[in-house]
């Protein structure tokens, strides 16, 4: 168990910068993920942890000692890959032990150990099989035994699950994040799936172009984006478009005053809302206090078991999708049909309209 | 602050190691080689003069003209030969396919300069179809002088185009031809118009392998030429003539064929770079079965060219066979010609296992390593090593050898031993098999294999042993036999730098076709074909993909 703090961390291959000024701080035993879409720097920060390159600047601090100066194979810094890289020219049993082997622990101490770490990754009756084998699951297990066998101070996931199919990653999900539990092991974890991001992590990361956006709960990352990619990026957003007049915002489709900000023109905010927060009700219906109401026609009704995506259009010609509990008056409506759609003043949320503007209110 | 430079490592040792040998053994005897050709052999001053003779001087441009003679004409023979084995194998169920693939590969790979003196053994003044078909009254056309080493050429270096190009052959998407005949191509403009330019770039990249081969051979001219001199055996004559003295003319004469070579494989990547088909295996071709007399005259053709090609090979094998009193076969069978090189010359045996093996433990370290380096780093002293990786096919074995003595023979690095020369000589000409066949496997492995082992506390070194050479081995291996049995062969450098306690078996072999003794030679020669042959053996069996391990 150790903590990690990486700061002012910046990576150029060539002229493309990969990683920017990142700043981290990881507590001891947690379970820290970096999100976002691919080439966004996440396998670069990664591997700068790792020590398979080294930065251009900034520097790594494990349990507040650097390890700057230690090569790849001396820090102690365990790795999943994303192509599990087993060596598939020894069993499964060697593959595990091979870290141990390296560190020059005890023949005894190592087949115990061993034995141990493939009972809890539950491969107990697969250790002398040849990696070839076993499935992808199972080598996704053998490459976590590997890792973890060493007792890293701090275990690094590249994608670990992205290669498997989509029933097994939920299963494998939970397991990992009990493996990691149990061990105690600082981990980073890598993933472009916010579900997989949301579900596991003590915090989320979201990086865009080599810049790190916003690292909080998946909670707050959630309900309290810090700026509008990571509004996007994590969850679904409509956006809708704003007027102004003096130093006051309305809703275009509505009229309704929504913001108040001087400094801004109208078209420097974009006010944004999550689908479930959007109830659609049919004919005219006059909102609660503390609701806008915003007159529009039903495009399209998808009724998707749990759930159903209502896509409307308002009169001034924006689409606003809904996600709620089905509702049969709704899913029965024709298309076309007038609805009102709700939504909560509270549950809008306004940024700056660049593609990583900053929330303003 | 601002690093730009990688932390030197492990590997950055191997890369300054690598690099350093490759300038001490290649670019020094070559550099060497060039300057001593602007150099006046009386008052060693600066000169042009070498190549002013070599352009004016009769002697010399007759000899640049044969060795262009020869060499195109061996190269067109064998695309004639191949190109049409490559599409009937490719494309029509053929009786016997891998047999002829086989002894494609083994002609390939066979002793050089056997094609040469077995024909002479067959069609020479006192062969045995001229002794046959003279005692019927019929003349048979003599082996000696340009045509003879151009049928050598032709039969010793036709697999080369078609292994090259069975294999594009068989990667050509069949959508392609496909498409032609929906539009209304016949058969044969089908082929013309679409197959053949598709497989064009490796139809050229065979034959300029077999034009490169056929201007820097030496044992093929030097005995079956007689009067007719080639670039090759001008260099060697010249050099053993200025031996004590400044081999300037052998140098000069050398630089002219390098400069061929390079001139060939130019002009080839010129042509090749405007076309470039990305090609994708998603429909495969397909093969068609023929009936009737076109049947009969395909297989005729197929098994027949590789039968002849293999004539030598089978009458050097048979001849070593025959009862013989000193040179002269007496009739009936017996071993005496093995007794005889067992007496004679046991240490040409000795030494060509002994400066081969050598040779190859050394191929193999540096062609894994090597092949790390090129793969898995990119800086520029990987590329120049990739680069410098293609030098030993297009240098002559004369010249790196006149190369060897001018460099190590004196001064900073004189008196080492010529067995050592010869070691470092097939060392350094046959690195790039190694090397390209270590290259291919280790593109096959993913870093991530490496950087496990690396993450899991294992050093560089240790990493590469534990998990690099297990994974390469399959390429490691056939590489290494590849260059077992080029170095085993190799006679051109070898006649320049052996002295007589280091003498080889092909050596052996010219001295004795030079003194006429076809028994000795041919029980030498067949002791090489048989180690050649097994080392093909293990070949095929470390390898998937049997064609290419030999190109
Ligand atoms: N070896 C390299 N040379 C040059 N550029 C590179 C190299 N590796 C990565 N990059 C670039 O750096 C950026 C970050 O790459 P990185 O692999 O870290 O992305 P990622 O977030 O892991 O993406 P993915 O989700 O697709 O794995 C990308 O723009 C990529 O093109
Ligand atoms: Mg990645």
């Amino acid at each position: 168990m150790a903590s990690v703090e990486i700061k002012g961390i910046r990576k150029l291959y060539g002229d493309v910068v990969a990683l920017s000024d990142i700043n981290i701080s990881i507590p001891s035993g947690s379970f820290f993920t970096l999100l976002g879409p691919s080439g966004c720097g996440k396998t670069t920060l990664l591997r700068t942890i790792a020590g398979f390159h080294d930065q251009n600047a900034g520097r790594i601090e494990v349990d507040g000692k650097s390890i700057e100066g230690l090569p790849a194979y001396r820090r102690d810094v365990g790795m999943v890959f994303q192509d599990y890289a087993i060596f598939p020219h020894i069993s499964v049993r060697d593959n595990v032990a091979f870290g141990l082997r390296q560190r020059k622990v005890l023949a005894s101490d190592i087949s115990k150990r061993v034995a141990d770490v493939l009972e809890v990754v539950q491969l107990g009756a697969f250790a002398d099989r040849m990696p070839h084998e076993l499935s992808g699951g199972q080598q996704q297990r053998v490459g976590l035994a590997r890792a973890v066998v060493i007792r890293p101070k701090v275990l690094l996931m590249d994608e670990p699950l992205s290669n498997l199919d989509a029933r097994l990653r939920v299963d494998l999900r939970a397991e990992l994040r009990r493996i990691q539990r149990d061990l105690g092991i600082t981990t980073v974890y890598v993933t472009h799936d916010q579900e997989e991001a949301l579900a596991m992590s003590d915090t989320v990361c979201v990086m865009h172009q080599g810049v790190i956006q916003q690292a909080a709960s998946p909670l707050d990352i959630y309900l309290r984006p810090e700026n509008r990619f990571v509004a996007t990026f994590v969850g679904a957003c409509n956006f809708m478009s704003l007027s102004k007049e003096g130093g006051q915002f309305s809703l275009k489709s509505s009229g309704a005053r929504v913001f108040d900000a001087a400094g801004f023109n109208a078209t420097e905010i974009a006010c944004a809302v999550r689908p479930e927060t959007l109830r659609v009700a049919s004919g005219h219906v006059t909102p609660s206090p503390e609701e806008i109401a915003i007159p529009a026609k039903i495009l399209d009704v998808s009724f998707i078991g749990r759930e159903m995506e209502v896509l409307t259009i308002t009169d001034g010609g924006e689409q606003l999708k809904s996600l709620a509990r089905p509702d049969p008056a709704i899913i029965e409506l024709a298309n076309g049909s007038s609805v009102t759609v709700l939504v909560k003043r509270d549950d809008l949320a306004f940024f700056e309209a660049t593609e990583v503007g900053r929330r303003v209110g | 602050m601002i690093r730009q430079l990688r932390r030197p490592d492990f590997w950055t040792v191997v890369t300054g190691v690598i690099l350093v040998v490759l300038v001490v053994l290649l670019l020094i005897p070559i550099i060497r080689v060039l300057l001593l050709s602007f150099v006046d052999a009386d008052t060693l001053k600066w000169t042009l003069g070498n190549y002013v003779e070599v352009f004016t001087r009769n002697f010399y441009l007759k000899g640049l003209k044969n060795t262009l003679f020869v060499g195109f004409l061996g190269t067109l023979g064998a695309c004639m030969l191949g190109i049409p084995l490559a599409f009937f194998t490719a494309r029509f169920h053929l009786w016997g396919r891998a047999w002829i693939s086989t002894l494609a590969i083994l002609v390939l790979v066979s002793p050089p300069f056997i094609g040469a003196y077995a024909w002479i053994m067959m069609l020479g003044s006192n062969g045995f179809i001229t002794n046959f078909f003279g005692r019927i009254g019929i003349e048979t056309p003599t082996i000696y002088g340009a045509h003879g080493i151009v049928l050598v050429f032709t039969l010793k270096f036709f697999p080369f185009v078609f292994l090259m190009t069975q294999t594009a052959l068989m990667a050509v998407n069949k959508s392609f031809e496909d498409a032609a005949e929906n539009l209304g191509c016949t058969p044969l403009q089908r082929f013309t118009k679409i197959t053949l330019p598709l497989v064009f770039p490796a139809i050229s990249t065979g034959a300029i392998i077999c034009f490169v081969l056929s201007i820097a051979d030496f044992g093929t001219p030097a005995i079956l030429g007689r009067g007719f001199r080639t670039l090759s055996t001008i260099a060697f004559s010249a050099y053993r003539s200025e031996l004590g003295g400044v081999p300037t003319m052998a140098v000069t004469v050398s630089m002219i064929m390098i400069a061929i070579s390079m001139l060939a494989l130019l002009a080839q990547r010129r042509i090749l770079a405007k076309r470039r088909y990305a090609s994708s295996l998603t429909n495969l071709p397909v093969k068609t079965h023929l009936t009737g007399w076109r049947n009969v005259a395909v297989h005729g053709f197929c098994h027949g060219v590789v039968l002849i090609a293999m004539l030598p090979s089978l009458v050097v094998v048979y001849t070593s066979f025959l009862k013989t009193n000193g040179p002269v076969f007496v009739g009936g069978y017996g071993l005496e010609s093995y007794g005889r090189i067992w007496r004679t010359a046991p240490e040409a045996i000795a030494n060509s296992f002994l400066f081969a093996t050598a040779a190859v433990v050394l191929i193999t370290a540096f062609s894994a390593l090597i092949s790390y380096v090129i793969v898995r780093r990119e800086t520029t002293a990987s590329g120049a090593i990739d680069f410098m990786m293609m030098v030993p096919y297009l240098i002559p074995g004369v010249v790196m050898a006149i190369g060897f003595v001018t460099t190590f023979r004196s001064g900073f690095f004189g008196g080492i031993g010529a067995a050592w020369l010869l070691v470092m000589l097939y060392f350094i000409r046959r690195l790039p098999y190694g090397v390209r066949s270590t290259t291919s496997s280790l593109r096959q492995v993913k870093p991530s294999m490496e950087e496990a082992a690396i993450n899991l506390g294992a050093p560089p070194l240790t990493a590469f042993l534990k998990v690099t050479v297990p994974l390469i081995l399959p390429g490691l291996i056939v590489g290494s036999l590849m260059g077992f049995i080029t170095a085993i062969n190799e006679l051109s450098g070898t006649l320049i730098l052996y002295d007589a306690g280091s003498i080889t078996m092909p050596v052996s072999i010219y001295l004795a076709v030079l003194d006429g003794e076809f028994g000795l030679a041919a029980a030498h020669s067949t002791v090489l074909l048989l180690c050649t042959g097994v080392c093909v053996y293990f070949v095929f069996r470390f390898t998937e993909n049997r064609n290419s391990a030999f190109l």
